[in-house]
C-alpha cells in the first residue's frame, strides 16, 4: 500500500502539507533489521497540536532510548486530508517510515482531554482496525491508551486493549519488554499478553480482565476481576526520582509552526496546592522536583541542540517551585547573552513579585495571565484556591507598572455553592483591576490598559474533592453567562466565556462509564471528528447519538453522585484517598481552606507511592 | 563594508537546495527554521537594534509548496569575515540530506538583479505521452489564461488573467513515460509567475490531473536555475 508521503498530488491538494511529510531534524530513523519491536504513539489531535505536547517528546525519547524498539509518531489528519485518504482508500500511516499503523506491535494513543475520544475512533477506523478490543484478531496491534483521561477510560475502555495508568517513563518500557519476550518465546496470544502484563505489571489495567454489573437504580454493583491474580484496584505507577529520569537531550525540531514551538523544561511534577476542582492537581500528586543543577543541565543541552529563542518552564504551578530564584539565576547567567527569553506559564497570584516580572520580560513583551478562579472571598475558600483580591490587585500593580498593559483573568462559573453574587463578584474583580489601573499616577501607566476575563465552566472531575457534584444544567450554565455580561458596566472589560455545551459533553465523558461505550461509536458513526475543535463539535450530533444508544447524558451530569455509590473509576488508585477527598468536600462546604503541602501535610495518600520529595510527611 | 547605524556588517550568501518532502514546507515555515540552524551554527551575526533584537536573513525568491529547488539563496549579515567552505560545514551538519548548502561566498549582489528562474517539470500521467502534444500547443499559444484570485478594491474576485507574457521559454519533451517541460518564467516581483500557475493552465487547458486521478497522477517542479536581465547566471 502506498504512503501518504508518496502521493504528491493529493499532499499538493491539501491545507498545510507539512502534517503529514516528517524528515524533521532529529526525528529518529531506524534500521528495520536492527530493531525487534514497533511502537507508534498516536496522537488523536492534528500535528500542531500533538507536536506540542511535551508527555509525547518525553516517551518517544524513552521508548527509542531502547535500541531494539522504533518508536514512531501518528497524528490525526485534518479533516480536508481524512476526506482524501478515505475517497482514494490510503490507510492511516507513521510519520517516519510512511508505513501503514498496522504492521506495528503497539499502538499507544495519548489521551489528553475526553473530547479527543472521537478522533481515537476516527483513527482506528481510518488504519481499519475494528474498534472493539474483543474483535481484534491475532496479528492486528495492541492498542493501549495514557494520559489524564486513562483515569477514567470507562466510556472507551471497550475500544482498548490496555490503559496506562500513571506516569509512562518506566511503565511503556515494562509492557514492550513484555511483548518482545513474549513474542521470542512464543508464548505471546492477545489473550495470555493481556493477562500477564495486568498481573505483572504495577500501573497496567485491562478492562476486559473486569466484569461490571450493576444496580436496578443503574448504579454500579461491582468490579470483579476474571482471574485471581489481576489486581482488584489498578495502582497509578510514578517516576520515583526525576533527576534521573530520562529527558531528551534533542527535540524534533517541527518546520511547520506548532502550538508552543519552544524548549518547554518540566520543573516538578504534582502540585503542593489542593484546587478542590482541579484534577490535575490530584492525580500527579506526589509533588517531586528537580534540582536547578539538572534543570540547567537539560535548558543548556537543548538550547545548543535546536536553536530555540525561548524556554518555557512548565509544571502546574511555577511559582512554587521550592528553588525558583536558584534556577532563575542560573538561567539568567547565559540565556541574555544569547539572546534567549524566559516564560513562566501557570504563575500563583500570591507569589507574584516584581523580581520575577523582571526575569520574565528580560527580553519579551506581552500580557499577564492570572487565574482568581471565583468572584468572592467565599466562593474562593470553598475551592481552596488560597488567593485573596489583595493578592491580584498586588499583582496586577506590579505588572501594570512593570509596563504591561493587558491582563487576563481567568474564573469559573457553576461551581458548588455557587450563588449570582458570586457571579457579580468576578465583574467586580475585573473593574477593581481597572481602578488599580487608574490609582497609579499617570506617568507610571502603560499605554492601551486592557483586561480580558475569561469564563471556564465548571466540569466535575474523577478524584478530586468534588467528583460526586452536581453540574449545573447548561441553561443554567447559559442564565449565568447572561448574567455576568449583564453585570459588566465597563467597556474595558473584555468578555470571553466557554460554551456550556461542550462543558456539559466534557462532565458526561469525564465521569461516564462503560455504558456510554455504543454512544461514542454512534456519535463517531454520524461524523464526529476532532470534536475538541470548535468547527468540529456538534452538541446535536452528540444528543443524537445519546438517544440512539438509549443513554441519558443527565444521569453523569446534573443527578450528582451519591458518597457512598462505587465511581466507575474506583477501580484505580492514584495514590490520593477517597478517605482525603470526601474529607476535603465536607471542608468545602464549610468554606474551610487546606494549606499547601509545603506548609502543611494534610495525609492525602499519596506519598504511599514513595518518590523523592520535600513535603510528604 | 555597508554601514547601517554605525555597526557594519558582510553579507554572507548561500546557495542550497530544498528537497523531497521538504517541498511541502512553506516560506514562512522555512525562515522560521533557518533561523534557529543560523542561530546554532555559532557565526557572529549582526542584530537587528531594538526592543527584539533578531538575526537579518534576506531570501531569495520565494518558494511555493510543492515546489522542489537547486537554487534557493540565503544572505546572513556577520560582523565578521569567516571561511565560506567552513561555514558550509557547519550549516550542513544541522539540516537533514533533504536540504543542504552547496556553496557559500561574499557578494554585494542584490536579489533584484534576478529576472528569471529555470523550472524543469514532469507529468506522469494516467494516459502516457497521450496528452504531450495537447500540452506542447498550449504553450505555443499567444494567449495562456488561468483563474487567479486577485482584488478589486478591498473585495477577492477571481480573474482572469493571461501569464503568456510571463513565460520566457518553455520546452517539452519525453523522458520514457514521463513528460517533461523545461521552462525559464519571469521572477521579476512585479510580474512574477508561480509554476504552479503553469500547472493550473495545463490542468484547464489540457485536462490533465483531474481530481479522480489525484491518487494515480502525479507531478514535480523542480527549481534549477536563477539568470539576470541579460540571461547570465545569477549569483
Amino acid at each position: 500500500m502506498t504512503s501518504i508521503k508518496q502521493l504528491s498530488s493529493i499532499l499538493k491538494s491539501v491545507q498545510k502539507p507539512g502534517r503529514y511529510i516528517g524528515g524533521e531534524m532529529h526525528s529518529i530513523i531506524k534500521n528495520k533489521e536492527d530493531i525487534t519491536h514497533r511502537f507508534a504513539l498516536c496522537f488523536p489531535d492534528v500535528y500542531e497540536i500533538g507536536m506540542s505536547n511535551l508527555g509525547s517528546r518525553l516517551l518517544y525519547h524513552t521508548l527509542n532510548s531502547d535500541p531494539h524498539i522504533w518508536c514512531e509518531r501518528v497524528y490525526a489528519p485534518a479533516e480536508d486530508m481524512k476526506a482524501r485518504m478515505e475517497e482514494h482508500g490510503i490507510p492511516l500511516t507513521a510519520i517516519e517510515s510512511g508505513e501503514d499503523v498496522r504492521v506495528f506491535d503497539i499502538l499507544g494513543f495519548s489521551l489528553h482531554y475526553e473530547l479527543c475520544y472521537t478522533t481515537v475512533l476516527s483513527m482506528l477506523k481510518l488504519a481499519g482496525i475494528p474498534l472493539l478490543s474483543k474483535d481484534r484478531t491475532e496479528d492486528m496491534p495492541i492498542i493501549l491508551g495514557g494520559g489524564p483521561c486513562a483515569y477514567n477510560s470507562e466510556p472507551i475502555a471497550d475500544y482498548f486493549d490496555l490503559m496506562n495508568i500513571g506516569e509512562g517513563e518506566e511503565l511503556l518500557l515494562d509492557i514492550s519488554h513484555l511483548y518482545m519476550q513474549m513474542k521470542a518465546d512464543g508464548s505471546y496470544s492477545r489473550a495470555a499478553f493481556l493477562h500477564r502484563a495486568a498481573a505483572e505489571i504495577e500501573g497496567v489495567y485491562v478492562p476486559s480482565l473486569y466484569d461490571v454489573t450493576y444496580n436496578e437504580d443503574g448504579t454500579i454493583a461491582a468490579y470483579t476481576p476474571k482471574y485471581a491474580d489481576v489486581p482488584k484496584q489498578v495502582k497509578k505507577r510514578i517516576v520515583k526520582d526525576l533527576d534521573k529520569a530520562p529527558y531528551p537531550d534533542k527535540l524534533v525540531m517541527p518546520y511547520i509552526e506548532t502550538v508552543h514551538d519552544r524548549i518547554t523544561l518540566e520543573i516538578y511534577r504534582g502540585c503542593i496546592r489542593g484546587c478542590r476542582f482541579c484534577q490535575a492537581g490530584m492525580i500527579y500528586r506526589p509533588i517531586r522536583e528537580k534540582t536547578p543543577e539538572t534543570l540547567c543541565k537539560q535548558a543548556k543541552c537543548l538550547y545548543e541542540n535546536t536553536g530555540y529563542d525561548e524556554i518555557s518552564l512548565i509544571s502546574l504551578s511555577t511559582s512554587d517551585y521550592s528553588r525558583l530564584r536558584e534556577l532563575t539565576d542560573q538561567l539568567l547567567d547565559w540565556t541574555d547573552d544569547a539572546h534567549v527569553s524566559l516564560s513562566l506559564p501557570s504563575l500563583r497570584l500570591d507569589s507574584f513579585s516584581e523580581e520575577l516580572m523582571e526575569k520574565v520580560s528580560s527580553v519579551r513583551a506581552g500580557g499577564l495571565t492570572f487565574a482568581p478562579e471565583a468572584g468572592t472571598q467565599r466562593l474562593r475558600d470553598v475551592i481552596n484556591k488560597n488567593v485573596s483580591e489583595e493578592d491580584l490587585l498586588r499583582s496586577v500593580r506590579i505588572a501594570f507598572r512593570g509596563g504591561k498593559s493587558s491582563v487576563k483573568l481567568y474564573f469559573m462559573n457553576g461551581l458548588p455553592t455557587e450563588t449570582y453574587e458570586d457571579i457579580e463578584g468576578i465583574a467586580q474583580t475585573a473593574k477593581r483591576v481597572i481602578d488599580a489601573y487608574y490609582e497609579l499616577p499617570r506617568e507610571e501607566r502603560p499605554a492601551g490598559l486592557g483586561v480580558t476575563i475569561s469564563v471556564a465552566c465548571f466540569v466535575p472531575k474523577p478524584f478530586t474533592a468534588f467528583q460526586w457534584e452536581k453540574q449545573d444544567s447548561f441553561d443554567e450554565l447559559i442564565k449565568k453567562q447572561s448574567y455576568l455580561r449583564g453585570c459588566i458596566t465597563d467597556r474595558r472589560i473584555k468578555y470571553n466565556y466557554h460554551e456550556a455545551k461542550v462543558s456539559f459533553i466534557e462532565a458526561v465523558l469525564a465521569r461516564g462509564d462503560r455504558r456510554l461505550a455504543p454512544a461514542i461509536a454512534a456519535v463517531v458513526e454520524d461524523g464526529a471528528y476532532l470534536d475538541a475543535w470548535e468547527e468540529g463539535f456538534d452538541f446535536d450530533r452528540w444528543m443524537r447519538a445519546f438517544e440512539k444508544a438509549g443513554v441519558d447524558p443527565a444521569y453523569y451530569t446534573t443527578r450528582g453522585f451519591g458518597l457512598d455509590e462505587i465511581l466507575p473509576w474506583d477501580v484505580i488508585d492514584c495514590g490520593v484517598t477517597k478517605k482525603f477527598l470526601l474529607r476535603e468536600r465536607e471542608k468545602a462546604y464549610k468554606g474551610e481552606t487546606t494549606p499547601a503541602c509545603s506548609e502543611h501535610c494534610s495525609g492525602c495518600g499519596a506519598s504511599a507511592l514513595g518518590g523523592k520529595n520535600r513535603w510528604c510527611k | 563594508m555597508v554601514q547601517v547605524k554605525n555597526l557594519p556588517y558582510l553579507t554572507l550568501r548561500f546557495k542550497f537546495y530544498k528537497k523531497g518532502a521538504l517541498q511541502y514546507i512553506s516560506h514562512l515555515d522555512l525562515v522560521r527554521t533557518m533561523h534557529k540552524i543560523i542561530v546554532r551554527a555559532g557565526f557572529p551575526l549582526w542584530y537587528t537594534e531594538g526592543f527584539n533584537p533578531k538575526p537579518k536573513l534576506i531570501f531569495g525568491a520565494p518558494l511555493s509548496i510543492g515546489c522542489e529547488s537547486e537554487c534557493e539563496f540565503l544572505d546572513v549579515r556577520i560582523t565578521e569575515r569567516i571561511d565560506a567552505e567552513s561555514a558550509v560545514t557547519a550549516l550542513n551538519r544541522l539540516m537533514t540530506d533533504e536540504m543542504q548548502v552547496t556553496e557559500a561566498y561574499y557578494t554585494e549582489t542584490k536579489f533584484q538583479d534576478m529576472a528569471y528562474l529555470g523550472y524543469d517539470f514532469r507529468l506522469t500521467l494516467a494516459d502516457g505521452l497521450d496528452s504531450m502534444e495537447r500540452i506542447a500547443a498550449c504553450l505555443a499559444r499567444e494567449e495562456i489564461l488561468i483563474e487567479k484570485q486577485g482584488k478589486s478594491g478591498k473585495q477577492k474576485v477571481m480573474k482572469t488573467v493571461n501569464i503568456r507574457p510571463q513565460i520566457r521559454s518553455a520546452e517539452v519533451f519525453a523522458d520514457g513515460e514521463t513528460i517533461c517541460i523545461r521552462a525559464v518564467l519571469s521572477s521579476d516581483p512585479s510580474d512574477f509567475l508561480n509554476p504552479e500557475h503553469l500547472v493550473s493552465a495545463l490542468k484547464r487547458e489540457c485536462g490533465i490531473l483531474r481530481e479522480e486521478n489525484l491518487a494515480r497522477e502525479c507531478y514535480s517542479i523542480l527549481r534549477t536555475h536563477a539568470y539576470q536581465r541579460d540571461m547570465t547566471p545569477f549569483r
